[in-house]
């Protein structure tokens, strides 16, 4: 199993937890997702999980796309604790659908010892289409945390990647901002052939460079950032629609699209200082993205998220 | 001697890399009123030359390496790691124009190197990028790598002051003084990223980033970036 553990910014936390030694039993948590086409729409076939990842099954809950499995990833641990190793394993058969959330906020705990790491893969066959959008991560005081994610995808398929990082917990007590000690993120996508895309990587350690500066995050507190991965026609659609920069100074917001290297498709960040202006922009996008890519629109959204 | 007449000759902002047509970043960080006044600006030059240490510094230091190993793949290794990276258009087409015009330059002046052959190679391949190739070119030049990389750092705040004298109200007294104080932090820098691999490589920063590529929509601009 690929570990993360050699990283070179992790170094300084390869101290063990007073609790349960960092990827003992019951800290190593895996999901093993296959999709796959079936008549008209896509079923979850293969499904294998370790606490504390937990899927139950696929759920129809789209009214835009009825064929489209809707998966929603829990924690039963509330967060990403210290010693925590989750690896997330998602593939989707040539000409399946699918659609992947968490249900809660992504809370990364404080630390006191050691660290959390996270290894994502994603490989799409001919004509997939993965909507990967889970809610909100929040690194907590002192947390450290480091994030692994490939995908590999044919020129046909689509991935539409969103993640939104909130500075902390930001109306807990005083206000907790950028005050977690380490958060490293790294995304790469690849052709079948293994003929490289792109590679994104930002290792944030505020308190080693300051994150409320001038090119870093200056005032904005919120970050929202989405690939989209798709044939280079479709990405063309979607940056005709979307490419107009924001600059919004009352809300305040700000956004940009922009085309990634390769023909590998676009990105979009958006910035703010609360989350929902963020989330909106990040939606307007998705919405954009699914309707040029799949003919569909999203459906409006759960008023309870 | 020689070696630092080298290092003042290729290091120099005013070698035709073609490194004055770009802001990096700044015309639009001036335009939205983000840098607006010398402490503003000393700032985000700060943020601009530890964003090139971490990112771009890494890959100086590997085609340093590769070019003292006599290597051309990993050269090229190097240049697809950072063009992999460059996931703004503007600041990719600098990478691969000034890269260019710095592998033209050194094969005129210096005759056959690495990178002649690199260039020769990359016309239907990986693209040669500017911070890799001036890692091989001082190499070549038997510059050592912590010189090359000081080269690279200057040149990276040194583009954006010389922008910042043509776009904002600052003077060239303003422009050396906080040149000066940036680069007091080159040798810290250096001692951190001297053990990165090009997997290494990281930026973070998303503020540049929306600003970048918000440049590309402005209709009227002075520079490419």
């Amino acid at each position: 199993m690929i570990t993360l553990d050699s990283a070179r910014e992790l170094a300084p936390y390869q101290d063990q937890p007073a609790q349960l030694p960092a990827a003992a039993n019951g800290k190593v948590g895996i999901l093993r997702l296959g999709f796959e086409r079936r008549g008209d729409r896509t079923i979850l076939h293969d499904l294998y999980r370790q606490s504390p990842l937990l899927v139950q099954r696929a759920l129809y809950w789209d009214e835009e796309m009825p064929q489209l499995p809707c998966v929603m990833i829990l924690t039963t641990s509330g967060g990403i604790l210290q010693g925590d190793r989750l690896h997330l394993d998602v593939t989707l058969a040539a000409g399946s659908q699918a659609h992947l959330t968490t249900q809660a906020a992504t809370k990364i705990q404080e630390m006191d010892a050691n660290y959390g790491t996270q290894v994502q893969r994603f490989t799409l066959g001919e004509d997939a289409y993965l909507e990967f959008l889970p809610e909100p991560t929040i690194p907590y005081r002192a947390s450290r945390f480091v994030t692994d994610s490939r995908v590999r995808l044919p020129e046909s398929a689509t991935m539409l990647y969103g993640e939104v990082l909130q500075p902390g917990r930001k109306y807990y007590r005083d206000g907790e901002l950028f005050a977690y000690d380490l958060f490293s993120c790294s995304l790469r996508a690849e052709r079948p052939d293994g003929r490289q895309l792109f590679v994104e990587k930002f290792v944030v350690t505020p308190r080693q460079f300051g994150v409320a500066r001038v090119g870093v995050m200056d005032r904005f507190h919120i970050f929202g950032n989405v690939v989209l991965l798709t044939s280079p026609e479709r990405a063309a659609r979607v940056f005709d629609r979307t490419s107009t920069p924001v600059w919004d100074e009352q809300t305040p917001l700000a956004s940009a699209v922009s085309r990634l290297p390769n023909d590998a498709g676009l990105i979009f960040k958006v910035l703010g200082q609360e989350t929902e202006p963020v989330r909106a922009a990040v939606r307007a996008f998705c919405v954009a993205a699914r309707e040029e890519v799949t003919g569909r629109t999203f459906p409006p959204a759960f008023s309870w998220r | 001697m020689a070696e630092t007449l080298k290092l003042l000759q290729f290091g120099d902002s005013v070698f035709p890399v073609g490194a004055f047509s770009f802001s990096n970043g700044l015309e639009m960080a001036v335009e939205h009123g983000v840098v607006h006044d010398r402490t503003t600006l000393q700032d985000y030059v700060r943020t601009v030359t530890r964003l090139a240490a971490t990112g771009d510094g890494v890959a100086v230091l590997a085609g340093h390496r590769a070019a003292r190993a006599g290597d051309l793949e990993r050269i090229r290794q190097a240049d697809q790691a950072v063009h992999l990276r460059k996931i703004n258009e503007e600041t990719r087409t600098m990478s691969v124009r000034m890269g260019r015009k710095l592998a033209e330059a050194a094969t005129r002046i210096v005759g056959e190197t690495l990178l002649k052959k690199r260039i020769d190679e990359s016309a239907n391949g990986v693209p040669v990028t500017y911070p890799v190739a001036l890692g091989v070119v001082f190499a070549d030049l038997g510059v050592d790598e912590q010189d090359a990389f000081a080269a690279h750092q200057y040149g990276a705040a040194s583009t954006v002051l010389s922008a910042a004298i043509r776009l904002m109200p600052v003077d060239h007294l303003d422009a050396q003084s906080i040149l000066f104080a940036v680069n007091e932090r080159v040798a810290d820098d250096y001692h951190e990223v001297r053990t990165a691999s090009l997997d290494d490589m990281q930026t973070f920063g998303p503020h540049a980033d929306v600003l970048a590529a918000a440049h590309q929509h402005v209709h009227v601009r002075m520079f490419m970036s």
